[in-house]
């Protein structure tokens, strides 16, 4: 579904990843690791389109990303769930889900979907008319989550969904992760935790450096 | 350095072309449409010099030059002063309101001070109204030229001379600027205010003199205007100048010698004259053309020819091994023994973040000292407290005994602490050797001569380079060694193995051993290669949510079971 | 005194609406893509003309109404021509300033049109103005409509903004941009919704004051710029300090009218600006934003 050739990309003129080789497929949880600085986060950022890369293709189901825009990228069914549970604090629980869903236009596949994350996250539920500003880290992490999920996408991009939360709320998400793997969805997760993360995992990928180390 | 030579030469022979050439044919019309043209083009010299080197942004030039023609025309019509002795004084009230917007500045950047000086702007002829007592309000004041419009040789008169030369000068100067001391600092001030900092330059009095100056050469442009119309009165100075002078810069091509010139031309020149049949429609050709040039060439006339010219050369890319960069042997230092710098109990709140806590550092001389920890664990926020670009909410810092509390940034770099970023700050608008000069320049502390082979070497092998082509990793290179230059015994380096590949960073330890052993450099390295750091540090420091967590011996803080914790140290110790 | 209270107050007021009613345009275009739109004044101006063209023929209220919405309409779609203009070179992000240039360029171009089509003088509405009494004194019906339509469009956008899922979606991009972008939001499609919304606000707003205001090919930057004023007073991209700054703007540009004369009004705002900036430079209600570029 997704596969990554010989990707270089950075900030500005600072090289960040070199040369990486990546394929995922759906149903599975991939799981990325490494050091502070590694290039983790650049690279989930590059291939969702916040970035612009310097050599290399990434596709998406026989289909070139690399050079399109962010918002095109997410509605052609690839979501990234940004660092720090980046959620519109101003707009209500409800609200913010139904813009995770505003670019497609089903609303029945929208009510059983979110019925569903109302499931998995019953938080979300309780406090559906509160503004998500209002929530707890955890919870806007949840909602951030459920957010992308809405969308339907076909690859779904954490970046380190544990950052700041307890640590009693991992399970519950990746959970959620697995339960949506199960129906086909191809997840890639960058995760600090690793031993939490280990057991939801198909594939564990090392980064250090900005390449992506063999697998042993 | 060639282009610009290029752009220069061209400029000049514009200029004494359309200077001089419509006396000698005789032509009124055009003597005056040129005169008027090339006062313009010293103003929107001027105004290139203060957005693109200086970086602030000012939609109220047209007023300053307004201020310079109304003090001249009263100092010859009221006291009867000639006319250079008008241009005098016109250059020191002009000055003077250069002041007016200096002060804004040091407050505001960017687009609120492009409002600030646009609505000074926008009063400046009511100002002429209100004041009509010596201004004479909606009538002017009439100001005939007299003897300047006489031809004085070969038809030659001086006003299109002495307008000539001014357009001239002005273009020289600003090459000139470029290639000076003050010229490199204004621009380093203006990319880079930190970095300016870090180098001893203060950014805002650099900004204020820069407005006072071009301010005051503007009006002096600006005296010359009543003796080419005859006449000044509030019409002509209204905001439709300021902004001409504005897009001239832009659609010109910022920061292009030839920049102004070309603006010029295209939005005064072709509307005014081209068309001054069709005197309607000169307005409407002047926005089309501003907004035409905007969407397709968005880097100005000029700026997209010369980029276009560019790509056809291939530049040298220089590599730099660590053995040819100029190390300046270890001062020798009769000064008192002791930490280079001391933190006690340091504390810094953003509000409810707590982002140093209680930290207690001594950095002992000659060391290299690694400081690790998770991203937020306090490591940029203790180097900014050092380097006085945040002050510390509680505790202190001293350096080498003395209390650093109240100093600001160039005060501490004047104390000997270079610093580096986490993204090298290196000037694309300075060449290569420019970036690491800047350094020598800074002069903050008696420097041990440098032997002067390597360093002339270094400067030969340079000299071709664009600095947009060289990679990565010499740019960290570059950075350190300008901080090396200034004198600093102290290095602070913000991650600076950061982007580099694995022979990068071997070349990078090297260099940061070379510094310890043959200068005596005492370096503090923050980083997140803990591979590079235990190779190279003789003592590291663990930070973890704004406190030290470890601290000691690299073989003793990676035995320690708190460190092993929070991050996989490195297999051999 | 009773009266000078009341001349001043009325009329500020109004003043200071049509001032909050250009803020609130400004602030919706600057909230969905950081531009500031210095065409905005000239905007006003085209929807002052669109109400003097109108005027003399003793067309009637419900006419009148019908003016004021096609005068929005038209007004919206020269805005989102504007925008996309506009935003078109930032799609490559190398001169990410070029809106600077092109905004200012647009507003020349529409002072160079009226200056071709109606001549250099100011075009004058024709006939009577509606008036209203305020303790004796006839005043203008505008300065009565435009408060209205300044509280109007306020709720109406806050509602808009709250309600509908495309404000919402617009609202979204305000907040976070990139965390909208991630969301499939469509940014460039919003961004122009955002200069439609705000020419429809001017457009209606130019054409209420056409009375009031001076309608000629130089007027426009004026206008921008007390709109400027007014929205860094209140806190840029904030809609309720447009509302409250407006009026407080107006009423002082009012009380030195009154006192010094007419020519004072640009030192007014500028006295403003300048305290505002050096007291608070987030204006009234602003966030801790960007007051550097």
């Amino acid at each position: 579904m997704l596969e990554v050739r010989k990707l270089d990309a950075g900030y500005g003129l600072l090289p960040v990843l070199r040369g990486i080789d990546l394929d995922i497929r759906p149903g599975e949880i991939t799981l990325l690791v490494g050091a502070n600085g590694a290039g983790k986060s650049t690279l989930l950022r590059t291939i969702a389109g916040f970035l612009k890369p310097t050599a290399g293709t990434i596709l998406f189901d026989g289909t070139e990303l690399a050079g399109r825009k962010p918002d095109d990228i997410a509605r052609s069914g690839a979501r990234l769930v940004l660092d720090g549970h980046r959620v519109f604090r101003d707009l209500s629980v409800w609200d913010n889900l139904r813009l995770g869903a505003a670019a497609r236009r089903d609303r029945a596949a929208f009510d059983a979907l979110a019925a569903d994350v109302i499931d998995l996250f019953p938080i979300l539920g309780e406090k559906r008319k509160l503004p998500a500003g209002s929530l707890s880290g955890g919870q806007q992490q949840m909602l951030a989550l459920a957010q992308a999920f809405l969308g339907g996408p076909k690859l779904l991009m954490c970046d380190e969904p544990s950052l700041g939360l307890a640590q009693s709320l991992l399970p519950a998400i990746f959970e959620a992760l697995r339960a949506w793997a199960a129906r086909g969805t191809a997840i890639l997760v960058v995760e600090q935790h690793v031993d939490i993360a280990r057991p939801y995992a198909s594939k564990i990928l090392h980064m250090d450096r900005g390449m992506l180390q063999p697998t042993p | 350095m060639r282009a610009e030579n290029l752009q220069a030469g061209a400029a000049l022979a514009l200029i004494l072309a359309t200077g001089l050439i419509p006396d000698l044919a005789g032509s009124d019309y055009w003597s005056y449409s040129f005169q008027f043209a090339n006062l313009l083009i010293v103003a929107a010299v001027l105004q290139s010099v203060l957005m693109h080197d200086a970086d602030q942004i000012s939609f109220g030039q047209g007023a300053i030059f307004g201020v310079g023609a109304y003090v001249s025309a009263l100092a010859m019509t009221k006291l009867g002063l000639p006319l250079p002795l008008a241009v005098i004084c016109a250059a020191a009230g002009a000055g003077l309101a250069g002041l007016l917007y200096a002060i804004p500045a040091l407050r505001v950047q960017g687009y609120y001070l492009g409002f600030v000086t646009l609505s000074l702007a926008a009063v400046f002829p009511e100002l002429l109204f209100a004041m009509d007592a010596y201004t004479n309000g909606i009538n002017g004041i009439s100001t005939p030229a007299g003897a300047w419009k006489q031809p004085l040789l070969l038809g030659l008169s001086p006003l299109s001379l002495f307008t000539t030369a001014l357009a001239c000068a002005a273009i020289v100067g600003h090459v000139l600027l470029r290639r000076s001391v003050v010229g490199r600092k204004i621009r380093v001030a203006g990319a880079s205010p930190e970095s300016a900092q870090t180098l001893g330059i203060r950014p805002g009095l650099v900004r204020s003199a820069v407005f006072v100056v071009t301010s005051a050469c503007t009006g002096a442009a600006g005296a010359l205007y009543p003796p080419i119309v005859g006449f000044v009165s509030p019409a002509a100075f209204h905001l439709e100048l300021s902004i001409l002078l504005f897009l001239a810069v832009v659609v010109g091509g910022r920061g292009q010698i030839l920049g102004p010139v070309a603006g010029i031309y295209l939005l005064y020149l072709l509307p005014n004259v081209l068309l001054v049949d069709l005197i309607d429609y000169r307005l409407l050709a002047y926005g089309l053309v501003a907004l035409g040039v905007m969407l397709l060439m968005p880097d100005g006339l000029v700026g997209t020819v010369g980029q276009w010219l560019s790509k056809r050369r291939v530049a040298a890319v220089a590599h730099l091994s660590p053995d040819e960069l100029p190390i300046p042997p270890a001062a020798r230092r009769a000064d008192i023994a002791g930490p280079e710098i001391s933190i006690r109990g340091g504390t810094k709140t953003f509000g409810a973040v707590v982002a140093l806590d209680q930290v207690d550092l001594d950095i002992e001389r000659g060391a290299i000292i690694g400081l690790v920890g998770a991203n937020g664990s306090g490591k940029t926020s203790l180097i900014n407290a050092i380097t006085g670009f945040n002050k510390l909410s509680g505790g202190s810092i001293a350096i080498r005994g003395r209390a650093t509390d109240r100093m600001s940034p160039a005060g501490i770099a004047r104390l000997g602490i270079g610093r580096t970023f986490q993204t090298p700050r290196i000037f694309d608008h300075l060449t290569a050797w420019e970036n690491i000069q800047i350094g020598a320049e800074a002069r903050l502390r008696p420097l041990a001569a440098i032997p002067e082979g390597p360093l002339a070497r270094l400067r030969d092998r340079l000299a071709g380079s664009d600095v947009r082509t060289i990679p990565h990793g010499q740019r960290r290179s570059i950075e350190v060694l300008r901080a090396v230059l200034t004198g600093a015994e102290v290095l602070l380096l913000d991650e600076p193995a950061a982007g580099l590949s694995p022979e990068e960073r071997q070349q990078l330890a090297t260099l940061l051993l070379r510094l310890r052993d043959e200068a005596g450099k005492t370096i503090l390295l923050v980083e997140h290669d803990l591979d590079l750091v235990w190779r190279i540090a003789d003592r590291i420091v663990v930070m973890e949510r704004g406190r030290i967590v470890a601290q000691g011996a690299p073989a003793d803080v990676a035995d320690d079971p708190a460190v092993r914790q929070l991050f996989a140290v490195p297999a051999h110790a | 005194m009773l009266e000078e209270l009341a001349f001043v107050s009325v009329r500020g007021l109004g003043l200071g609406a049509l001032f909050a009613l250009l803020a609130l345009s400004l602030n919706v275009i600057y909230q969905a893509t950081h531009i500031l739109n210095f065409a905005q004044g000239s905007m006003l101006v085209l929807g002052g003309l669109a109400g003097v063209m109108l005027s003399g023929h003793d067309y009637g209220t419900p006419i009148w109404f019908a003016g004021m919405l096609g005068t929005g309409l038209v007004m919206a779609a020269v805005m989102a021509v504007q925008g996309v203009i506009t935003l078109w070179p930032l799609r490559h992000s190398t001169e990410q300033q070029s809106w600077l240039i092109t905004t200012l360029a647009v507003s020349i171009i529409i002072s160079a049109v009226l200056l071709l089509t109606q001549g250099p003088w100011s075009s004058e509405f024709i006939g009577e103005v509606p008036s209203f009494p305020v303790l004796d004194m006839r005043t203008p019906l505008p300065y009565l409509v435009l408060p209205l339509m300044a509280v109007f469009w306020f709720v109406a956008l806050r509602l808009f903004l709250r309600r509908s899922l495309q404000g919402l979606a617009l609202s979204a991009l305000s907040q976070d941009l990139d965390a909208a972008a991630a969301a499939g939001l469509h940014v460039r499609r919003l961004q122009i919704a955002a200069f439609a919304i705000s020419g429809l606000i001017t457009g209606t707003a130019g054409y209420a004051a056409a009375p009031i205001i001076s309608i000629s090919a130089e007027s426009g930057i004026r206008y921008v710029i007390s709109g400027f004023v007014v929205a860094v007073v209140g806190g840029m991209g904030s809609m309720a300090g447009a509302i409250v700054a407006g009026p407080l703007v107006g009423i002082l540009a009012m009380i030195a009218t009154y006192r010094f004369g007419g020519q004072y009004q640009g030192f007014v705002s500028l006295i403003v600006l300048a305290g505002m900036l050096f007291l608070k430079p987030n204006g009234l209600f602003g966030f801790t934003a960007a007051r550097r570029v």
